[in-house]
């Protein structure tokens, strides 16, 4: 990018306090993500946090499994949306915000709030969806596109949540072949996406 | 300091693309604006995600040594495109061949893209008409004349053909576009509204 028209990327603005990281060697950050808060963010290996994304660790850790996908406007720990469900959540002051397992795909300004949330192995959380405090997702779910899933809320394995909250079950039987496809997506953008994790160290 | 002209909001190109200064456009060398393009702030346009299904030869580097740069475009906006404030357009991305590889996102003349859209199509047609905070999968396509309403979740690889309306979750058509209804796709005038020295509204 010349730098005539640096104008057109505008600086991320980083506000609130720097958090602690522990990001695995392997790792692709981008430069633009944005990561705030107090408590410890974790990303293992060979993750991708795309530019924009956001991960916020002021309600308590956050933690990335390996090869998982962040995508861009994805937002990991925003505060709760119902104040009350917070409370529910267990309040406790280290505890977990958001726990992501290995290949978990957050999609486009999808926001996983904190509060206890766990999103199980395999897991696509679909574009513009919300994952409320607290919920427990299993593994090799789908979220599509703004599906919404309340606070609190458990989420079996292989659920397909679609359409304003139908579910059914995934009965393919592909979660192997789509950890693999999320493997060589992962390979690609980290040759495309400049990596700068020393920037949040 | 006092002398300089106030910098306006917008960036107005030669080609009269007015791309706000707040826009997020990332891997620019990879977006191909068509000209007298809208692009408000806060729209992010993922031009670094290119195609790399001739990455996996040998080696990239060889490329530049082969003589014609290969084309790397992964968004082109036709004319008089719309992007509204807040959406976000990023190249679609499948296995092909074994190789995970982004496809360019192609967008015809005359494309309104609302409010917090999300557009992940493989190619947009002319004269289509995209409603705030819809999400069009990846590989969708979409022809001509088409609106889409807001809220629409758009399939991935649905095509949507000329002249349908469609809304939903997931997005099914639920009408045509009425034969005397064309023009209200015409975006010359909200072009005019919208830039350092904007227009009034035109009854």
């Amino acid at each position: 990018m010349s730098s005539k028209r640096h104008s057109i990327l505008p600086p991320v603005s980083q506000t609130g306090p720097k958090p602690p990281v522990n990001f695995s060697s392997t790792i692709t950050i981008a430069d633009s993500a944005l990561l705030t808060g107090t408590h410890t963010i974790t990303v293992h290996g060979e993750s991708v946090i795309h530019p924009r994304a956001r991960l916020d660790s002021l309600a308590g850790r956050v933690t990335v499994g390996r090869r998982c996908v962040v995508q861009e406007r994805a937002t990991l720990g925003a505060a709760a949306a119902v104040p009350a469900a917070a409370a529910a959540a267990p309040p406790a002051e280290a505890a977990a915000a958001v726990t992501l397992g290995d290949y978990v795909t957050v999609e486009v300004g999808a926001v996983v709030e904190a509060g206890g949330t766990v999103i199980g192995e395999g897991t696509v959380v679909g574009v513009g969806a919300r994952v409320g405090a607290g919920a427990v997702v299993g593994k090799h779910c789908t979220l599509t596109a703004h599906t919404e899933i309340a606070a609190g809320e458990v989420v079996p394995d292989f659920t397909v949540v679609y359409s304003n909250g139908m579910r059914r079950t995934d009965k393919r039987g592909v979660a192997e072949l789509k950890n693999k496809g999320l493997a060589r997506q992962i390979d690609v953008l980290r040759r495309m996406i400049p990596s700068n994790p020393a920037k949040f160290a | 300091m006092s002398r300089r002209p106030p910098r306006g909001e917008y960036i107005e190109t030669d080609t009269g693309n007015k791309v706000a200064r707040k826009a997020t456009l990332v891997g620019t060398q990879n977006i191909m604006l068509g000209g007298k393009t809208v692009i408000q702030p806060d729209v992010m346009i993922r031009g670094d995600l290119t195609r790399t299904v001739h990455a996996a030869a040998p080696q990239p580097a060889s490329q530049s040594a082969t003589g014609a740069p290969p084309n790397n475009t992964a968004v082109s906006i036709g004319r008089y495109c719309f992007l509204s404030r807040g959406c976000c357009l990023r190249p679609p991305g499948r296995l092909y061949k074994g190789v995970f590889t982004y496809m360019p996102l192609r967008m015809g003349d005359h494309v309104f893209v609302g409010p917090g859209s999300v557009v992940q199509a493989a190619s947009i047609g002319s004269h289509v008409h995209i409603g705030a905070q819809a999400v069009v999968g990846e590989f969708a396509i979409i022809k001509d004349y088409v609106r889409i309403l807001d809220g629409a979740v758009v399939p991935p690889n649905m095509v949507i053909p000329s002249f349908s309306i469609v809304a939903g979750q997931p997005a099914r058509l639920i009408g045509e576009v009425p034969e005397g209804g064309l023009e209200a796709f015409e975006l010359r005038d909200l072009y005019k509204t919208v830039g350092n020295n904007p227009q009034p509204v035109p009854p």
